[in-house]
This record gives C-alpha cells, sequence and structure tokens, in this order.
C-alpha cells in the first residue's frame, strides 16, 4: 500500500513538473478565435505578429460545436481568446475554457476578448422575462451580428487595442492594420449595397434568425423564417404557413446556410417557385469565401444571382 | 366615527403607495449594495429530473413493475473567488433499500482552482471518481435507462471525498492525467477503516481522426481498502470513437464506448471482469438509436437481479443486451423506450423488461462532457 502511494505521489510531482509552462516563450502573439469571421479580422490586424487559429470551421454551426478536447489544447496556449459572446458559444466554450487550464484567457482576463461588447446595433434583444416555450433563445440578443459587415470595423478597433495591451511594441502596427482594414470594409460597403439592389424590390424567406443582421443591414423585406424557434425542428403546420405567405407574395427568395437541411428547404423553395441561395454561414462556409472580406462578397453575389431569377 | 375613517383610508392609500413604490424599486434594489442581497452573484442553478416506467418478466420484482420518479438532480455552479470555482450537485432518489420516501444524495460538493501554475487543476471535495467514462456520467446522460450492468456490478455510484490533480502531459496529442486521493468511503467498493484512503489514476488520450470525427483511448486504475485489512484493486480501459456530420446541424452522429474493468482484490473468488460496449446513432434530426451489450463475471449479485442461486463461491456471470430508440424534440428534453434483456450462468434466472424514460432538464445546465 504504502509503495502504490508513494509511486503516485512520485508520478503527480513528474507530470507536473514537466507540464507545459504555456506559450509565454512564443514570439507571436498566439490568438485563438471561436469563429472565423473573427479569425479572419484578427489577421487582418495583427498581420505577421500574430499567429490566429479559429476553433470552429466556418462549414459548421457554432451553436453545436462538439467541445472536442483537442480544442481546449489548442486554447491552453493561446494568449489571446477571441469570441463571439451573446451564449452564441455557451454549449461548448465555458468546458473548453476550464478544459484548458489558461489563466491568462479566463473570462475577465487580458486576453479575454468578448466581441459583443463593442457592437451597438444588437437586434432581437428579448423582452425582460424569456423562457424556452420560444426555443433555445439567446437572452441577451442575436449573436449573429458579423453577417452585418459595418460591426466589422469596431470589432478590429477592438482587436488592435487589445493586441496593443498585450504586444505594446506593436501597438503602432495593430492600429495601423486596424485602420487598413476599416478602410477595406468602407470601400466595399456600397459595392454590396449595390450588387443586392435588385433583391430589395422583392422579398426573402430565412431559413434560422442567423440571416437577421444581413437582412437589417441590406433592407430586406422578410416574410419570416422557416425555423421560427431557435434550435427546434419547425412544425408541418407552420411550414405551410410560410409556403403559404411566400407563395401569395410571389417574389420571394429563400435563403440558408450551407449546414441547413439543404433538402428540406430545396422542397420548401420548390413548392414556392422561388429561387433559393444557399450561403455560407461563415467565413470559409464555402471555398471562394476564404477571407471575412470575400465571405460577405460571396453572400452579395449569391443573393444577386438569385434575385436574378425574379421575374422582372 | 368619519374622521377616523377617513385616517384608515390616508393610511391604507399610503400603504399600497409605499408598497408599490417598494414593488417599482424592488429591480432596483436586486442589484444594489444597500440591500447587501445583490441577486447577481446567485449561482447558475439547473434541475433535472427523470420519470421511468417500466414493466418486467419477473413478476416478484416490484421496483421493475410500475411508474416510479427515478431521480432529480439539482445543480448549482459558480465562481467563489479569485481562485476557486464551486460544483454542488443534490440528488433525490428511492432508498437504495427500496423503501418508502426519497433519499436525498450529495453527488458532489467540490471547489476547482482557477489559478494553479504549469496548466495544474485542483479539485478538493466530494466528486465522481474519474475511472473510465461511464462512471463520470450522471443519470441524465446515460445511454440506457440503467447503467451497464458491468458498471453496476463493479463500479457503481462512484463518488467520495478527496483531492484530484489533473495535468495534461506534454505529448503530440490531446493528453490528460488526473491522480487522486480520497476518503476511501465508497458503497460497495471500499470500507475504509481508521487512516485507509483510496487512491487512483486516469489518464486520457484524444485523436483527432479527421475533423469531424475523434478516437479516445484512456486507462484507469483504482486501489482502497476492503475489510480486514484487505485491498481492493480495479483497472479499467476505455475507448471510444465519436462521429458527427461536420456539415449538416442535426445529421447523422455515431457515439461508440467500450469499457473493460478488472476487479483484482486480495483474497478475490473466481477471475472477476466487466466490459459493456454501447452504441448510438442519430438517424435523424431528433431521434436516436441505441444498441448495448455487457457481461459481468464471478461478481456478487447485483441489485435489482438478486433473484438468483450463485455459485458456490457466491459469485455469478451476468450477459445483458440492450435497445433504445430516443426522441429528443430539443436539447432540454427526451423520451426514450427501451427493451432489455439480462440472464446469468445460472438455469431458471433471465429477465426481460421493457421501459420508458421521461427526462427534462430546467435552468441554467452546464455543457456536459465530451
Amino acid at each position: 500500500m504504502r509503495n502504490g502511494t508513494i509511486a503516485l505521489l512520485c508520478a503527480a510531482l513528474l507530470v507536473g513538473a514537466v507540464a507545459t509552462p504555456g506559450a509565454a516563450a512564443a514570439k507571436k502573439l498566439n490568438v485563438v478565435a471561436t469563429l472565423t469571421d473573427l479569425a479572419s479580422i484578427a489577421r487582418s490586424v495583427g498581420g505577421d505578429d500574430v499567429q490566429v487559429t479559429a476553433l470552429c470551421p466556418g462549414t459548421r454551426d457554432p451553436h453545436y460545436l462538439p467541445a472536442k478536447p483537442s480544442l481546449a489544447r489548442k486554447m491552453s496556449k493561446a494568449d489571446m481568446l477571441v469570441y463571439d459572446g451573446l451564449e452564441l458559444e455557451i454549449g461548448w466554450l465555458p468546458q473548453l475554457i476550464r478544459k484548458a487550464r489558461n489563466p491568462r484567457i479566463r473570462p475577465g482576463a487580458p486576453g479575454d476578448v468578448d466581441c459583443s461588447r463593442v457592437i451597438t446595433n444588437l437586434l432581437e434583444v428579448p423582452p425582460a422575462t424569456v423562457d424556452r416555450s420560444e426555443g433555445d433563445l439567446h437572452p441577451m440578443g442575436n449573436p449573429h451580428y458579423t453577417l452585418d459587415p459595418r460591426n466589422a470595423e469596431p470589432i478590429a478597433r477592438l482587436l488592435a487595442d487589445r493586441m496593443a495591451d498585450l504586444d505594446p511594441d506593436h501597438a503602432e502596427a495593430y492600429h495601423r492594420r486596424a485602420e487598413a482594414f476599416v478602410q477595406t470594409i468602407e470601400q466595399h460597403l456600397p459595392r454590396w449595397w449595390e450588387e443586392t439592389a435588385a433583391l430589395r424590390a422583392h422579398h426573402v424567406l430565412i431559413y434560422h434568425k442567423h440571416w437577421s443582421y444581413l437582412v437589417n443591414w441590406l433592407g430586406l423585406d422578410k416574410v419570416g423564417e422557416i425555423e421560427n424557434r431557435p434550435g427546434i425542428a419547425p412544425s408541418p403546420r407552420h411550414v405551410h404557413e410560410m409556403i403559404r405567405k411566400s407563395r401569395r407574395l410571389g417574389d420571394v427568395v429563400v435563403i440558408c446556410a450551407t449546414w441547413d437541411d439543404v433538402d428540406q428547404v430545396k422542397e420548401i423553395a420548390r413548392r414556392i417557385g422561388a429561387p433559393l441561395a444557399v450561403l455560407p454561414g461563415h467565413t470559409g462556409g464555402v471555398k471562394e469565401a476564404d477571407t471575412y472580406v470575400h465571405f460577405i462578397d460571396t453572400i452579395c453575389r449569391r443573393l444577386a444571382e438569385a434575385a436574378a431569377q425574379l421575374p422582372e | 366615527m368619519k374622521r377616523k375613517k377617513k385616517t384608515y383610508l390616508v393610511l391604507l392609500v399610503g400603504a399600497l403607495a409605499a408598497l408599490l413604490a417598494g414593488v417599482v424599486e424592488a429591480p432596483a434594489q436586486a442589484s444594489s449594495t444597500a440591500t447587501g442581497v445583490s441577486r447577481l452573484m446567485n449561482p447558475a442553478i439547473s434541475a433535472n429530473a427523470l420519470v421511468l416506467a417500466q414493466t418486467s418478466a419477473d413478476d416478484d420484482a416490484p421496483a421493475a413493475n410500475g411508474i416510479d420518479l427515478q431521480e432529480a438532480e439539482m445543480q448549482f455552479t459558480s465562481v467563489v473567488d479569485p481562485f476557486w470555482t464551486a460544483n454542488m450537485i443534490l440528488s433525490f432518489h428511492r432508498p437504495e433499500d427500496g423503501g418508502d420516501g426519497l433519499a436525498t444524495e450529495i453527488e458532489e460538493a467540490s471547489l476547482t482552482s482557477r489559478q494553479m501554475p504549469a496548466g495544474l487543476e485542483l479539485k478538493l471535495g466530494k466528486f465522481y471518481l474519474p475511472f473510465g467514462k461511464h462512471a463520470l456520467l450522471h443519470t441524465h446522460q446515460w445511454a440506457f435507462t440503467h447503467a451497464p450492468v458491468a458498471v453496476q456490478a463493479f463500479l457503481g455510484e462512484m463518488h467520495d471525498v478527496g483531492a484530484e490533480l489533473t495535468t495534461s502531459l506534454p505529448l503530440p496529442w490531446y493528453a490528460d492525467l488526473k491522480v487522486y486521493g480520497t476518503d476511501g468511503q465508497v458503497e460497495g467498493l471500499f470500507a475504509a477503516e481508521d487512516r485507509d484512503l483510496a487512491w487512483g489514476a486516469h489518464w486520457t488520450n484524444l485523436w483527432d481522426v479527421s475533423d469531424n470525427a475523434t478516437l479516445e483511448l484512456g486507462g484507469s486504475a483504482l486501489t482502497g481498502p476492503l475489510a480486514l485489512g484487505r485491498q481492493q484493486y480495479i483497472y479499467g480501459v476505455d475507448l471510444t470513437y465519436k462521429w458527427t456530420s461536420g456539415t449538416r446541424n442535426f445529421g447523422p452522429a455515431v457515439h461508440w464506448t467500450s469499457e473493460l474493468y478488472l476487479p483484482r482484490a486480495d483474497g478475490r473468488t473466481g477471475s472477476p471482469l466487466g466490459l459493456y460496449s454501447i452504441v448510438q446513432y442519430r438517424f435523424a434530426r431528433n431521434w436516436w438509436v441505441g444498441v448495448g451489450g455487457s457481461i459481468a463475471q464471478d461478481t456478487p449479485p447485483v441489485e435489482g437481479h438478486e433473484a438468483v442461486r450463485p455459485d458456490p463461491d457466491g459469485t455469478v456471470d451476468y450477459r445483458e443486451g440492450k435497445l433504445a430508440v430516443t426522441f429528443a424534440p430539443s436539447e432540454f428534453s427526451d423520451i426514450r423506450a427501451e427493451v432489455s434483456y439480462i440472464d446469468t450462468d445460472q438455469p431458471g434466472f433471465e429477465d426481460l423488461r421493457f421501459a420508458v424514460q421521461w427526462n427534462f432538464t430546467i435552468g441554467a445546465h452546464p455543457a456536459h462532457l465530451y
């Protein structure tokens, strides 16, 4: 018994001694972002001075990312954790933060960056009382704000500030790149607006509230959501009601993400007689959306193509 | 008299006004330092309940024939201060002896460190012993209505009071090592006297087989005191494969877990061995099917399946098979239909059971382990 006890204690001491001491010796700022949109903005701001890793691939819905311990391993060496907030990642991020055992990125630590803090146009903030009869609602508001590229600007400036705090030697470069990124967005905004002009004369039926910020930014007329209660399969009656409403309008584009049940949405679009726009949900959702700017590019182009299929 | 009535009226209106003012002020006071009872610091609270309806081919097993509240659980989680996070789980269930009423149990009451150096984590208090995979699951996370017979026979409800240290191993893949020492008071497993303690370790390795699939291999060892100065040793190996569709929400998914237990107590009889394997498959958005098999060899009779004549050495071999279909309309509720069959190496004992189980969770329930 005594021998066994001593052996276990020795093992504990040994593993403690050889445990990875973190990323203190790393030259580049190690940034881990939950979403590929945020990772792309972080790369634009950080340039060669940072190393950026995204946890959730752009092909996956960030509501349902499995909390793989291998993701915690990536976070264990991070200097900065950039996340969307508003409880979008609540199903997996707290678990990963705990498993990462990295005090640099714990809530309240200098490396903890909640991007929702700088978003001023939050949509769908529920009234004071909220319950799950309306589905898996986000009680602090719709968290899909990166679908409005105007929100990328304060995010870039926030990241520059926080990177400068953690890495003062490159502070000027971070701020310079953030302003360049903001200028890029400002230059593209009129073009994106113009490209989607035809759609503003028609209506859109969206699968999920993921697209609320896009609809709001582009000034689109929304018929409704197919999945009206987030996280809950829509009832046949509700789907029938959406189809009936859309048919009556006659000029509707149906919008869904690559990760939705595209076959089901195709069938709904067919029954309406409407064009379908299958859009990447985040940067990297399709091959050509390899950066945040290209992601918004892809969305606008696919919406314009769908609108072109509607009668004048 | 009239003046008196008027005075009462004024007092009544004044009291109502004060009451209304209090109601209006209440939200502000909820976070006011003046009241000293800020609700902002309340822990995350959740509750879960399991209702089980079952029928057994064994008419003489009342616990296996009827509808019952299988278990209700409350969980409280909060940061304590800059150094600790606390977790407390209270469980309410039928008494182990099958008596009336509900037994209350503290399954977990632990502190977990937030600021240990070198990636270490320390847990103190009462907690689930990290032995393999199934022993760490709460009842509402089980794939079936009951734990595999191998788990029931050799592990049971493994929570104890002590300390646990966790560290990451510097390997090219995810590797975690936990070592722990506890009081040695796990019912059915240890019987500590005086200053006897139980000690154990669990080593987890996980590889990303692809973007959507992982393979996990774990090894566990646990030793603790038995009566009359004897020592209990248990070794375990667990293997888990998980795959989920990476491109479609609620698409197909597979979870396959197998565990092997080798108890080696001093003065044991026979060659005790436990084994189970469970496969779960999501075949539609809200639907899962699960298939499982388990054996427990050279074990004393297992609770709920005692109607058996053991071998002369007091042990028996069990074999079990299960099939379940689960409908989960959301993350917070599900309903399960299950058929299970169990028999032994003894003639005349076999049992076929049908069960339906409801499960719901309310409140801010922490995300489950991967």
